[in-house]
Formats: structure tokens, sequence, C-alpha cells
């Protein structure tokens, strides 16, 4: 096993965001001699953090990256990652685990926006609360995340599990306004409350445990259901879209 | 004065009737010279395959509708992109990249000069502006008069010399080069939702035919004695049975020209096909050919598809929207007033979709069926086939049965039946290919004597030598260095300058632009008459003053003033 | 001296049938124009020169100090952002996007705060739209949807749609039908045949009720969505179907509300469905006379309209992020050049807050609301006035603006020029 203790060193007056996307465990399979961006300038990974490493391995399975300091504004941790572990023991900045395949990231604090956008496989686990846009696609992309699965404990913000095609996200707390829109595939579990669940979904099963509010108009009740012990009410739509999906929603309001 | 002198070059020039000689060309002031003086820079092609730079006679790169498709994809923009580099500006996207993209990309490939397939007239502003950002080619325009009001006005009072004249004033407004009908009649229907079935149809309200408005042009293009001949996009792309409606079509060519064809059939691909619905979809490659091969008045491109991603951009408004509701992707859609219109959606071209299969087999067959190569120019129709930057596969395709049966191989199952390519032997020469891709399309676009697309002394100086060498090269079995070959130039030169070195543009450039002025006699000018420019006043939302396109929007003013008989 | 069919630089509409009368170097009278445009050409008291901010005391310059000044500024950030470009010229928008392209910036223009989310919705499912005058001509159904012409593009109604004579109508006036869809009753609802008043939000579920009554599956829907009748809906419904041609026009009142672009999105989708029926097209009433054209250069240059991030040397666009408010309200920038635009009007307080901190330099004739955050403000000719350049109308025609009175001021694209070739010369030291 493989330890690489990353700390954040403390930067300049004002928050240029650092670009991280070297920061994935099979990358220290061969050293530490890795750069990332601030801005426009490129910085040695020890120009940025304080770096140590414990213990060795041979493949990326085997390597854990523990991240500590103000990562708040640390982008693109864990970006392709494949395989291992990333923690951060704080908060984390925009764009963490995209495009991941297998692994884990394991976020205590918080997550900025874009957290696990286009995941194909793995498994991210934030304890605290997500921003816009978790679990989603990118602009223009007709498939958001396509596999793995994205778990968080607190709240989300808005635009959660936008074109979600496959996979599982689960959200603890309450989402924001308009999580699942145009979902095609997949599952999305929010625990709270949200607005506007599924707009103009075409598949996959959505589910809101709290109250819907701002209810769409265009889904068809089916009646009630019994599922994992609670009582939830069966939509089907977006009609708007010729969709097939289920939304279930333990209480739903219409803005009317 | 600067000089260069291309030693031990390996020269296919078809239209100097040169076909593989290892001779020195010369260079001084952009142009090819006989000698040069001791002083010259030397480079030396080492036996190298060298041939005139590439042109394109049918793409989509510069203009309203290419950059709608940049804008609404920034799905596409993400999959190509490079930083700034050395001269060379940064670039984005695949299938319809930025202009330094497209500039960039062709010049690697050896493509010096590029005709921008489709501008409408009322936004041709906006292509002249991208054509500024596409530094390394020449480049003009075929101007769209598909949908003109006046001139389907005029065809039906029967004055084919005022739709002449129509068009000579707008071509000299809009600093166009050609004159293109698209789905002629269809995008003035299109904008009240409806389409013409095919060339008997009449227009909504216009009461004109396809079939009128494709002959008075033909007509009036031949009276106004311009360079290149009308350039016709079928009625009815994409739909099963329309090669009937294609044969139609090219059969209303009359020979006019001894110089050059009378009709330009382009991206005859999407118009081949056979059957009565996609079911029994099918080839009707060989009609076409067999038409082509009769009547030297026509000359067609291939628009061959090739499988992958890529954009479909078009005027045809119509038939974007009937492929919409076949794929389901994202649809725009940009009506024109007066004039035509256009739209564009992402498509992915599948190996394991028979109708796809059937048409890759339709490009590659009409090019095969055609014997004479100066009838049928290599395209994609860039983006709408594949990414320009595929073309080297098709040169592969045509110079390889083996490569054929390879590919033939892996797509579906079914597509044997439909289709006559598994029966034709043919392998196309580096003298074919030569033809396909810059002589043919010099001659079919009447720009051979403007020093285009060959390497005679007095030519421009545009000249790319591949690192091939021909001798030592079976194209049949080693095709995939054709492919790398034709892929990314030893050198491209432009205006005499080197411009790209394997893979690397080397200078920023400067295009020039072509276009055309045809000088008409006070009586056909439309500036004057008094009913165009009332009617131009009252239904066009632009003033007739803000509507042509300054000198200053050429970077490089190439004018062609054409004698006529008007 | 009159100058006939200039250019109106002053919103989306672009109507180039202005009168201008010109007496020496000064602008004396306006023909044609609305208020907005006429107050637009004839001005204000401009700028004599560059200043640069010294205490609290402003110092005037020379051009040549003040390039230099903003030139050395975009060359020492480590992300700079370039911001505005909706109130110039495109060939100046272009030598911005190279700058931005050579010192790795940030380049955003105004679209981030008024028809970025329409830029987005278009990107998730395209755009069926035309230019004015298909609608001038064959329109006999609009549709005004969260805008009001009559207060923010005046002559918009007369000039391209609802009064604007039309080839294919008999009577223009009485042959088209309107309806206005808002959250209050404005000056354009007073117009409309079909007003429908809709609560606060609620705009989405009242476009996914009308694709799905286009569909034919009515039952779905409850008797009232987000404040009105479905019979009211139903009637919307019909008025479409009916309609051989009709036209949205839809504003900041769509694209501002919860929700964003997904409202755009569900509108485009709406005509698409139309589009199965009758012809149907929609578009954004754009603001700034040439913000289109600022998504045009973007987009040609580097393959995206707006929030554009050149830090890592490729273009890279993600709108909430590489947007100028982002940029500016997360701190993300340490100096902005802003050019034809006016952030600190328009801006959250964050940002504005941010600018307070940074360098910034500002290109624009007129002090205004951003000069108090400007270290140096460049004043500039004003483009259609006495600067001429290429601008495109909300439609995506491009129209070449007219210089119409000479003036000493460099133009947008000279002051920019000079800065960027003594960035290139920087950089090859």
């Amino acid at each position: 096993m493989m330890r690489v203790n990353l700390t954040l060193k403390p930067m300049g007056s004002w928050s240029i965001p650092i670009e991280a996307e070297s920061i994935i465990p099979a990358n220290f399979l061969s050293g530490t001699d890795l750069t990332v961006w601030r801005g426009n300038r490129e910085l040695g990974l020890e120009e940025a953090f304080s770096v140590s490493v414990v213990g060795g391995a041979d493949r990326a399975e085997d390597v854990e990256i523990v991240l500590a300091g103000k990562t708040a504004r640390l982008k693109r941790v864990g970006e392709y990652m494949d395989a291992g572990k990333i923690t951060v023991l704080g908060d984390i900045g925009m764009h963490c685990g995209n495009f991941m395949t297998g692994g884990t990231i394991e976020i205590q604090g918080n997550a900025d926006g874009w957290l696990g956008r286009e995941m194909g496989g793995g498994s991210i686990i934030c304890r605290g609360n997500a921003a816009d846009y978790c679990a989603s696609g990118y602009r223009g992309g007709r498939k958001g995340m396509t596999g793995g699965r994205v778990e968080v404990y607190g709240r989300v913000g808005d635009f959660l599990a936008e074109n979600l095609a496959g996979g599982t996200v689960i959200v603890h707390g309450d989402a924001g306004d308009m999580p699942g829109a145009e979902m095609r595939g997949g599952t999305l579990i929010i625990h709270g409350d949200c607005t506007r669940p599924a707009a103009n979904m075409k598949d996959g099963a959505c589910y809101v445990y709290g109250t819907a509010r701002w209810m769409l108009p265009t889904f068809r009740n089916l009646g009630t259901v019994r599922h994992e012990g609670r009582t939830l009410i069966q939509f089907t739509g977006d009609v708007a879209n010729r969709g097939k999906g289920n939304l279930f929603v333990g209480n739903y309001e219409y803005l009317d | 004065m600067t000089e260069l002198l291309v030693k031990n070059a390996h020269v296919i020039d078809p239209l100097s009737g040169i076909n593989g000689e290892t001779m020195d060309i010369a260079i001084r002031d952009g142009k090819i010279v006989e000698e040069v003086s001791a002083a010259a820079e030397v480079i030396d092609a080492r036996g190298m395959l060298t041939m005139p730079g590439g042109i394109d006679s049918h793409t989509h790169i510069c203009g309203t509708k290419v950059n709608f498709g940049r804008y609404m994809s920034p799905e596409d923009m993400r999959a190509g992109r490079t930083p700034r580099r050395g001269p060379m500006h940064a670039t984005s996207g695949y299938s319809v990249p930025t202009t330094y993209g497209n500039s960039y990309r062709y010049s690697v490939m050896g493509y010096t000069t590029l005709l921008e397939g489709a501008m409408a007239p009322l936004e041709a502003r906006h292509t002249h502006e991208e054509f500024t950002y596409t530094p390394l080619q020449d480049t003009m325009a075929n101007t769209l008069f598909d949908g003109n009001w006046s001139i389907m006005e005029a065809i039906r009072d029967g004055d084919v010399k005022r739709v002449a004249a129509i068009i000579a004033w707008t071509l000299s407004a809009v600093k166009g080069f050609g004159v293109k009908l698209t789905n002629p009649g269809g995008t003035e229907a299109w904008q009240w939702g409806k389409n013409v079935s095919c060339i008997r149809d009449p227009v909504p309200y216009f009461g004109v035919t396809p079939a009128e408005i494709i002959r008075s042009v033909i007509e009036a293009n031949e009276l106004l004695h311009l360079p290149h001949s009308v350039h016709l996009h079928c009625n009815n792309l994409g739909t099963p049975g329309n090669y009937t409606c294609t044969l139609g079509s090219l059969g209303l060519a009359p020979d006019l020209n001894p110089r050059r064809q009378t009709l330009y059939a382009t991206h005859v691909q999407f118009h081949a096909y056979g059957g009565s619905g996609w079911k029994d979809f099918s080839s009707k490659s060989e009609p076409i050919a067999n038409l082509v091969n009769m009547r030297p008045q026509v000359v067609i491109d291939m628009g061959q598809i090739l499988f992958g991603r890529t954009t479909t951009m078009t005027a045809d408004g119509p038939m974007e929207f009937n492929l919409y509701r076949l794929h389901h992707e994202k649809w725009s859609n940009h009506d024109v007033e007066l004039e035509t219109g256009s739209g564009i959606i992402p498509v992915i071209y599948r190996r394991k979709n028979l109708v796809n299969s059937v048409m890759w087999a339709i490009g590659l067959e009409l090019a095969l069926l055609t014997k004479s190569p100066w009838q049928c120019l290599l395209t994609t129709d860039n983006p709408n086939g594949a990414p320009f930057v595929r073309y080297p596969e098709i040169i592969g395709l045509l110079m390889s049965r083996r490569y054929r049966d390879a590919e033939f191989a892996t797509i579906h199952p079914d597509t044997g039946s439909r289709v006559p390519l598994p029966a034709i032997d043919r392998e196309m020469d580096w003298y074919e290919i030569a033809v396909m891709t810059r002589a043919g399309q010099a001659r079919a676009l009447g720009i051979q004597d403007l020093g285009k697309g060959h390497l005679a002394p007095g030519a421009d100086a545009d000249v790319a030598i591949y690192p091939i060498r021909i001798d030592e090269v079976d194209p049949s079995a080693d095709y995939q260095k054709v492919i790398d070959g034709f892929s990314r130039t030893e050198y491209t030169i432009k205006r005499g300058r080197v411009v790209a070195r394997r893979g690397e543009c080397v200078v920023h450039g400067s295009n020039s632009t072509l276009w055309v002025r045809p000088k008409v006699s006070e009586n056909y000018d439309m500036g004057k008459d008094p009913e165009f420019v009332e009617k131009f006043d009252r239904y066009y939302t632009v003033r007739m003053s803000n509507y042509p396109v300054q000198e200053q929007y050429l970077n490089r003013s190439r004018c062609i003033e054409t004698e006529t008989e008007l | 001296m009159n100058v006939k069919d200039a250019v109106c630089p002053f919103c989306g509409c672009l109507c180039d049938d202005i009168e201008v009368e010109i007496e020496g170097d000064r602008l004396v009278g306006v023909t044609n124009a609305c208020e907005l445009g006429a107050t637009k050409f004839l001005g204000g008291e401009r700028l004599k020169s560059p200043i640069r901010r010294e205490g609290k005391a402003w110092k005037e310059i020379s051009y040549d100090e003040a390039i230099r000044y903003a030139a050395d500024m975009l060359l020492d950030a480590e992300r700079p952002l370039l911001y505005g470009w909706s109130g110039t010229h495109g060939e100046a928008q272009c030598v911005g996007v190279h700058m931005a392209e050579l010192v790795r910036g940030v380049i955003d223009n105004t679209s981030s705060v008024c028809h970025g989310p329409s830029v987005l919705a278009i990107q998730e499912v395209g755009h069926p739209g035309c230019t004015l005058g298909v609608v001038k001509n064959r329109a006999d159904l609009l549709i005004y949807w969260g805008s009001n012409p009559i207060d923010a593009h005046p002559r918009h109604l007369s000039r391209y749609t609802c009064y604007a004579e039309g080839f294919f109508l008999e009577n223009a006036f009485r042959d088209r039908k309107v309806v206005v869809v808002d959250v209050r009753k404005t000056q354009t609802a007073n117009i409309a045949d079909e007003f429908v008043r809709v609560r606060p939000g609620g705009d989405y579920a009242i476009l996914s009720a009308l694709r799905t009554i286009v569909r034919g599956k009515t039952d779905t829907i409850p008797r009232m969505v987000a404040g009105v009748t479905r019979d009211q809906l139903i009637r919307v419904a019909d008025l479409c179907l009916n309609a051989k041609f009709g036209a949205v026009y839809f504003g900041l009142g769509l694209t501002m509300i919860p929700g964003k672009y997904k409202n755009i999105r569900n509108a485009i989708e709406l005509v698409t469905e139309l589009n199965r029926h009758t012809k149907f097209t929609i578009s954004a009433m754009r603001g700034h006379y040439n913000v289109y054209g600022s998504n045009e250069v973007n987009t040609w240059m580097t393959g995206y309209p707006f929030a554009i991030d050149f830090s890592r040397g490729i273009a890279f666009y993600n709108p909430g992020e590489t947007t100028a408010v982002d940029v500016l309200a997360r701190k993300e920038c340490d100096a902005a050049l802003i050019v034809g635009s006016d952030p600190a009007a328009h801006f959250p307080r964050r940002c504005i807050e941010h600018l307070a901190e940074i360098p910034v330099v500002q290109l624009d004739p007129y002090p205004n609301a951003t000069t108090a955050f400007c270290k140096v403000q460049i004043p500039v000719a004003v483009t259609g006035v006495d600067a001429e350049g290429t601008a495109y109308r909300m439609d995506g025609v491009p129209i070449r603006t007219r210089k119409v009175l000479s003036s000493d001021y460099l133009s947008d694209e000279e002051v920019l020029s000079r800065m960027y070739a003594l960035m290139q010369e920087a950089l090859k030291r």
C-alpha cells in the first residue's frame, strides 16, 4: 500500500483556482514529479503542496491519496481516475471525479460544482453538501453520468444528475431545483425534498422520499406503491417529451 | 523578389499532362516560373509525390450555418482542441472546427483552395469575415439562389435575361463566386413548413417548378459566362427512391460550354437511393453513373460518408427536419428572407446500420463506376458525410480493393445484396486521385486559367509534396501508407511560401478571395431597376444600400470580371 | 449634411434605416430611430483623453501610456478577465480573442447576464429560427414570451413583426394575432389578442403543458397550471396549431428566472413540436446591438459563444464557472479589461467588490459606473457614430455600421490592436 499525503500550501491574496487533474492514484506509481496549474502558470506539485509518500505500490488500486489544507478551490482532482482511493479531509473544488471510471473518492467536507461529471464507474462519497450539477453531464452532451455511484450525505444544489443515463445517485438531504432533468436512465434517489424533479425525463427512475414542490403537470399519476417500507406515489412521464420514465414521490405540490 | 526551387519533385500534374516525372519546380513571387536564379532558396523533394495544391470544390467551412454548427455543439468543440503554438492560433472542434482549425488541418493535408458550398446572400458578410480567418487557403463562395423570389418571378415571366441580371447583381454585391441551387424551390416551400416532392412539383405561390428553376438558372449562368457552372444540390436529398429525381435533374442539363460542364451536381451519394422506404433501401449508383458517363456536360462529386460522428448542415432546411425526426438529436433551422434557408443536426453513421452501410457503398460506387475521374470529384460534402480530415481514407478506399473488402466485412451483413460494390474491381491510380482532388476541381470550377490546379509556368505556386514515393508503394496492398501520406504533407507551399511542414503550420498566412463581377449593360443593372428596388425596399429588412459586402471584407480581393450577353 | 441608412448601435434590432443630420463635426438630428437609438446617436459628454487613477484623483495620460499599462497588466496576470464586447464592432472582438489566447485569460461577453441561458438551451436542443424578414413577410401569429419590445426594442413591432408590411399578408396589422406571456401586464400585453399571465416561476410548467396539449395528451394536464387555466392553454395551443406561420420572441423574462436555460429549452422543444404540424420559429430578443456578433466571433475563433477560459492554452468552456459573473464572484481573476459594457451597473455586488480589488482597465467613450473601479480608462470612438465595423443583428444578419462623423478618437479595434502588438512584442523577448 502507498499513501500519498498532499497538503495544499497557502496561496496568494486572491483565490486563483488550482487545476490538479494530475492528482489521481495511478500517476503516483511513478513518483511525485507532477505539475498542477494556477491560472495560466504551471507549478510543480511540491510548489503547491507539501508532499509525503508512505509505503509503495505497483498498481493504482493500492494507492491512497489524502488531501489536506484549504482545498475548496482545488479543481479537477480525480479526473479520469480508474482505480485506487482519494480522501479529501476538507472541502473540494469543482469537477472532482470527472470522467472517473473506477476507484473511490471520499470527501469529508463539501464538494463544489460538477462533482463526478460524466462519471462512468467507481464511487464517490461526499459527507457534506454538494453544489450544482452534481453527477451531471457536459454542456450540449446527450448523456451525463453513465455508471458508478455518487452518494451525498448533505444537501445538493440545482441540476443534480442532469442527463443521467446510468448508475446510481443518492442524496440523503434535500436537492435543489430540477434534479434528474432530461434523465434517460439510471437511478436517482433523494431522501429529502426538491423542486421540479425529473423534468423532461425520457427514462430511468427518480425517487423523492420527501416532497416534490412545483411538481410538473405533465406526469401521469399511476397511484401509490410500496417501496422499501415507504408508500410513494408513482408517476410516469415526462409526457411532454414522450418519456417513459418513472417518478416516485412521497408527496407533491403543483404550482397551480 | 522571393525565389524558391523545389528540386527532385516527382510530379503528377494532370492539367499539364504530367504523369509522374521527376523534375524541378521554379517559383518566383508566388508564381510558377520557367527558372529561377542561383540565389533561390532550395527544397529537396527527394522524389516525393508532388502535386498542385489540393482544391475542395464543395465544403462547408465558413458562414452563418457553419458557425451555428459550432455554436450549438460544445461537445464537438472539445473533441479537437489545440493551444496556440508558434504562428498557429488555438483551435477547437472535430466535425465543425474553428476557422483556424479548418485552415490548419486542410493545409497539413496539402489543400490550398476551398470553395464554401453555400452562402446566403443576405448573410454573405459573415462568410467573408470567416474567410479572413481561414488564412492558409484561397477561398470562394457558392451563392444560394434556390428560393430567390425575384428569380422565381422572372422565371414565371419567362425572362431568362432578367434571371441572369439578378444573379449578376447579387454575385457582385455579395462577392460570390458561383451559383448554387440547394433543393431548388424546396427552401422557399419550407418557409411554410412544406417541401417540393421532385422537379415537376410547383413551388407554393410562385408556381414555378424546380425543373424550370434549374433550366433557367443554367441558361442564365451561361449568359453571364461565369467561370463555374450551376452547382446543384438536387431535390429530395436523403430519401429512398430519390435517384429518379436525380436522373431527371441531371437530364435537364444541355451541353452549353466547351470548356467545362454545364451542371455540377454535388454530394450525389445522398441522391442515389433506390427503394420505396427504409426497408428496401438500396444503391442506385449504377443508373446515375451510367447517365454521367453518357453526358460530358455533367460533373458530380461523391459526398462520401465514413462511419463515425459528424454534423450535417445544408441549406436544405426541410431535409434536415426529416433527418431530425429520424435521429431525434438536436435540430437547428435558419430560414433567410426572400432567399433560402438552412438546417443543422449532428449525426453518427454506424457500421451496424444497414442504411448507413449502403450509403457508404454508394459514394465509392459513384467514383468507381464513373469512367472519367474528371467527372466525379472527391468530397464528403464536409462535414456532412465525414469531416474533411478523413479524405485520405477515401483515397485509400478508391485505390485499394483489398481495403474496401476489409471494410466491407465489418459493415451490416445485408449490405451485399443491396449494392454493386463487391463486384467492382477498379483500383484508381495516383493520376486519377490527382484529378479527383485538384485538377478536376480546377477545371470544374473554371479556375485553371486563374492559375489554380496545375503547375505550369504562370500558375499560382500552390504545391503539395507528400511523403510518398510512388514507385515504392503499392497502394493496393499498402493502403495505410497511402492514408498516412495524404494525411500530412512533407511541405505545403501556398503562393510560393512553405506554409505547412510535417503537420505544423509555419506561417500565419493571408487568403485571397475569388469572386465574380459579370459586366452587364445599363439596362440589366438591377441596382437601377425600379421594380427590383421597390421590392427590395418593401420586403427585405435590410436597406439595399447596406446589403452589398464592402471590399474591405476581402483580405485579398481577386475579382473575376466576365463579359456577358446582357 | 444628411447621412441616410445609418445603422443604429443601440439594441439587437440593429435598424439600418436611420437618417442623421451632421453639422460640421457635430451630430444634430436623428430621424427614424426610436428614443433609445436617438439618445445613443446624440451621445453625451465624452472623456477627452485616457485617464489614470492617482490616489483619489484622475490624471490625464497619453494613449501610449494607457495602452502600455493595459498590456502590462494583462501580461502580468495569472488569470486575467477580458469582459464586455457586446458594445463594440466585430473587428475589435476578434483582436480581443487573440489577446485572450495570447495571455491565457478568460474572455466573456455580456451573454453571461442576458441570453447565456439561451445559448445553453440551444446547445442542448438546437434552434429553429429565421431572419426577421421571414417573420415580417409571413407570420400570422406572434408570441412575445417574457419580453416587452415596446419598452426594450421599440421598433421590433413596427419594423419587423406586428405592424410591418408583409408580402403574404393582405393587411399585416389585422391579419396577425399576438399572444403575450408574462408575469405582469406589460405595455406589450396591452396590444395582445391573448394575454397569458403566469405565476412567477411557472413558465416551465406552462411550456411543458403546451407541448403535452399539442401532442394531444390534454387529459394529463390539471385544470390550473401556474395561474393559467387549462382552457386558456388549449386556446393558445389551438392558435399555434392553426397558424400558418408562428414566431416566438422571448426575453429575459424567460431566461433569468428559476430553471434558466431549461425554460428556453422547453420553449424550443415546443416550437420543434409545432413544426410537425405547421411552421414555427423562435428567437431571442438580444439586447446590445452587437452581443450576437460577439457570440459569432467567439464561436468561429474559439468554438464557443462566450465564457471561454484559455488558462491552459486550449479553449475551455463551462458557463457557471468560466462566466464573468462567476469568475468575479469567486474572486478567480487577478486583472480585468472591460470593453464595450458597464459591468458595475449590472453585476451582483460580490462581483463588483472583486473588481475594486484588482487592476481594471476600461475602453469606453463615456464615464460610467465601472469608471469608479478602473485604474485606467481609455476613451474610444463610438461604433456607428465615429467608428465603423461589423455588427450582427439579433437574427444573425451581419450589417456594417457606418461612420457618420469624423473625430480624433481611436476605435476599439485600433486601441486593442496596439495593445495586442505590445503584448506580442513583450512575449517574443
